[in-house]
């Protein structure tokens, strides 16, 4: 705790200059710096004795609205307009065909992403394919071969389960060192839905696998295809096809109107616009587990099938985007965020608010699901000194989310691929957020 | 000062024995769950118990013997199943299309091959563009030669350290993809990236040779040379220098199932990889050491904002360019992206400066092909007609 007040210099409330003179003036203001880069978009808005906003009547109070009939399908209310998924062309070389769009986890409310908002990764652009025109085969080592329409696919009894799916490239940006001073493009590379669809396990029951049936080969029709290999293990415990997202079909760039679902596996393991599973006893090294997907280590060999998304946490309340300097000196405020685990279920989540010297254990919040994003939560009063805020996920196989000096010690700095170490946000006296990294790091 | 209020914790103290107790005091909690199955991936393996998934109700009715769908025919399983593996299968003997074998005029089987001249010619004409000329990259798409083996120990610049090496670690075809079976396979299903599936089995085998070439790949223990022809008894005999540089250990023809095991046992200790130990108090020792951004990314699309008013309105544009569609289908890949050199759309000053040409001579290079571009972009199926709308939108989006 020492340490804690050692960091605060000046303990301030929020500063006047940055109080907006009109809503006009603020949203000015605001837009301006959020141009620029993600910091302190948040300044207190004083309400005034007799504010107007309550003693006269609001324009929508006084007239009709819209039509009921007028969004056959609904969107979101014209004022969320932010809240969208965002993209920078560096990531990619200009290209915005075979690149990434990120999640605005800094809006994402519970454990599910609209699906609107779901980040997208698409390796030769989003196809659309028509739905009459799809077909699913099943071949290779399997007792009954098989080729499937969509209708037909859709009459086999369905599940409904609750999965994120992480890229396994979520947060590479930091390997070295911290680059993005946001959440958005930290962690945006992930997304959660409610997903429907059949067991795997279901239709390959009823087909037969050969005996020599270990490595299935998953393809979409998409211009890339993008074919990865997968362990019949893995097909039989708790792999899906699905068609549902959320309630309704699967957006096109999610894959509609199929794709494979392979919980807490490598986001690219879950193969868009599916057609094709093909059985084998070999595995196929596809350009995706080969050249790339790859984790490179200090020794100069690569780690390769490294299927899983390890036990990992942010804090998504407060982030850069989402800051503190609307609040007072000792407001009382919570600290929220998500924890995942591609091995299983999320056990406990821990705070810091020193970087990482002392923890305390968070609550967890709402369902607790096995490969599903969990929330947290944990409630502090707040003195306006200076904080670094820290969160560690453990699940239930034990896993513990490592500092950046375990992994990196361990790793290096060239995986480019599953980083999960434990995310720090400065918090300044004036309530503004930071991404830092805690590392004494020797390679 | 933050009163840190641990309750859980108290509760875990005043419910354990002395020996974690003590444990606890050293700040380190001791938290390995009683797992009873281990899954492939190392993690936790639910099963399905009194109708339970975890938390999911489940229906446990026996389903067997559905009957939908039908046994996929051979040719649209030859069709579909062009995939490629290390051990040579799929690589093709003779061109192949929907399906079936090519016959040449006479009536025979049209072989599948390719020579390393051929395919330098191909890659100048439909890959230089985005690859770079030999392959050496530097248009924005990967590089595809250059780089040795030992390049792959590098570690570059992580600013935390003492010292810093200069070169990166260089993942090109030659200094880190362990197959040359993943090259043909990917060059013929997604490539040429705006007109994947275009390129004949003989074509992808040309290309694919001089790409080896270009990466000082032999064949036999011979170098491949201009002349070298490349088919599938030759592409069999490749063997890429960096195969053994990947673990674990999957390839086990002996046991096939001992790979699969290998990858559960490297997954399943997390040590492997870095893992994290719950330390609860005083943890750093020291002071804290923080790095902070320096070189900060910030170019995003579009910009960071969480203000909530109403967007702006967008003027009501007249109809939509008949050349728009065609445009993002076919040439928006290269003439979107600075890196790849060809004239950015929407850049007034570079197209105002094409159009000094002439409109005539305009459309001939599109049509033709110029510098880096090939024929009407690659993209043969466009008429002339359409290249031409193609163009006028082009130059109409950059005014």
């Amino acid at each position: 705790m020492d340490k804690i007040s050692k960091l605060s210099k000046n303990i301030e409330v929020v500063s006047k200059k940055t109080a907006p003179t009109s809503r006009r003036d603020f949203f000015k203001k605001t837009a301006a710096i959020s141009a620029v880069a993600a910091t302190s978009v948040l300044s207190p808005i004083k309400i005034k004795a007799d504010d107007t906003a309550i003693i006269h009547d609001a324009p929508w109070g006084v007239k009709l609205g819209d039509k009921v009939t007028k969004n056959p399908y609904g969107v979101p209310s014209p004022y969320e307009h932010n809240n969208v998924r965002r993209n920078d062309p560096l990531l990619s070389s200009g290209d915005s065909y075979a690149t990434v769009s990120m999640c605005p986890l800094h809006e994402s409310e519970g454990i599910i992403t609209p699906n609107g908002l779901f980040f997208t990764r698409d390796h030769g652009g989003t196809a659309h394919i028509d739905p009459d025109q799809f077909r699913l085969m099943i071949h290779g080592k399997v007792k009954k071969e098989i080729v499937l329409t969509l209708a037909q696919l859709k009459r086999y009894p369905s599940v409904t389960r609750t999965h994120f799916i992480e890229c396994p490239a979520n947060g590479s940006t930091d390997w070295r060192a911290p680059q993005y001073n946001n959440l958005q493009f930290l962690k945006g590379m992930m997304s959660s839905a409610e997903w429907t669809g059949v067991l795997l396990k279901t239709i390959l029951d009823d087909l037969g696998l050969e005996d020599d049936a270990i490595w299935m080969l998953a393809e979409g029709s998409d211009n890339a295809g993008n074919p990865r290999t997968i362990p019949v293990e893995k097909a039989l415990d708790d792999a899906m096809i699905v068609w549902g997202q959320n309630g309704e079909a699967l957006r096109a760039e999610q894959g509609y109107p199929v794709r494979l679902l392979v919980p807490g596996w490598e986001g690219n393991l879950n193969t868009k616009w599916l057609k094709r599973l093909e059985f084998s006893d070999k595995p196929w090294h596809t350009k995706e587990e080969t050249s790339k997907y790859t984790m490179l280590q200090k020794s100069g060999k690569a780690i390769r099938y490294f299927w899983i998304n390890e036990v990992n946490s942010v804090i998504t309340s407060p982030c850069p985007e989402k800051p503190w300097t609307d609040l007072k000196k000792g407001d009382l405020v919570e600290v929220e965020g998500i924890a995942w685990s591609g091995q299983g279920t999320i056990k406990h989540v821990d705070i810091s608010l020193d970087g990482g010297d002392n923890w305390v254990e968070a609550s967890l919040k709402g369902l607790v699901l096995p490969k599903s994003w969990t929330r947290f939560s944990y409630i502090m009063r707040w003195d306006g000194k200076p904080l670094f805020l820290s969160s560690r996920a453990v699940d239930d196989l034990g896993s513990v989310q490592p500092t950046i000096d375990e992994e990196t010690s361990k790793q290096g700095v060239e995986s480019i691929y599953h980083r999960n170490a434990i995310v720090t946000w400065e918090v300044t006296s004036k309530g503004v957020v930071n991404n830092v990294h805690i590392r004494k790091h020797k390679a | 000062m933050f009163i840190l209020e641990n309750t859980k914790l108290k509760k875990i103290i005043a419910g354990l024995g002395l020996a974690t107790s003590l444990l606890l005091l050293s700040g380190c909690v001791a938290d390995k769950e009683e797992v009873t199955k281990i899954a492939v991936d190392g993690g936790v393996k639910y099963e399905t118990k009194n109708g339970m998934y975890t938390s999911y109700h489940v229906n446990t009715q026996e389903t067997k013997d559905f009957k939908y769908g039908r046994a996929p025919t051979k040719r649209e399983i030859s069709a579909w199943d062009i995939d490629l593996r290390p051990d040579g299968k799929g690589a093709p003997m003779y061109d192949m299309k929907h399906g079936e074998i090519i016959l040449d005029v006479d009536g025979n089987k049209k072989v599948a091959q390719g020579s390393v001249e051929w395919g330098n010619e191909l890659y100048d004409a439909q890959c230089a563009m985005c690859h770079g000329d030999f392959g050496a990259g530097g248009k924005g798409y990967p590089t595809l030669s250059g780089g040795e083996i030992d390049s792959l120990k590098n570690q570059l610049q992580n600013p935390a350290d003492d010292i810093q090496t200069e070169e990166p670690p260089r993942r090109a075809i030659g200094s880190y993809w362990p197959y040359a079976s993943t090259l043909f396979w990917y060059i013929q299903d997604a490539m040429p990236f705006p007109n994947p599936k275009s390129l004949s089995n003989s074509e992808t085998y040309a290309i694919t040779a001089y790409l080896l070439m270009e990466n000082g790949v032999t064949v036999d223990g011979v170098e491949i040379d201009e002349e070298f022809v490349m088919n599938r008894e030759q592409f069999l005999k490749v063997k890429m220098p960096n195969e053994n540089g990947f673990y674990p250990q999957v390839d086990t023809p002996k046991n096939p199932k001992q790979g699969v095991v290998n990858v559960t046992k490297f997954l399943g200790n997390p040590s492997n990889y870095g893992t994290g130990i719950r330390c609860m108090t005083d943890c750093i020792k020291g002071k804290i050491p923080v790095l902070r951004i320096k070189n900060e990314m910030n170019n995003f699309h579009p910009a960071v904002s969480i203000v909530r008013d109403l967007p702006k309105v967008i003027k009501e544009e007249g109809a939509v360019h008949p050349g728009l569609a065609g445009y993002e289908a076919s040439c928006s890949a290269c003439h979107e992206n600075a890196a790849i050199g060809a004239p950015v759309v929407g850049d007034k000053n570079v197209w105002a400066e094409v159009i000094t040409k002439g409109i005539d001579k305009v459309y001939h290079n599109g049509i033709n092909g110029i510098n880096g571009m090939p024929p009407k972009g690659g993209n043969m199926d466009l008429s002339d007609k359409e290249m031409k709308i193609i163009i006028d939108y082009m130059i109409s989006a950059s005014k």
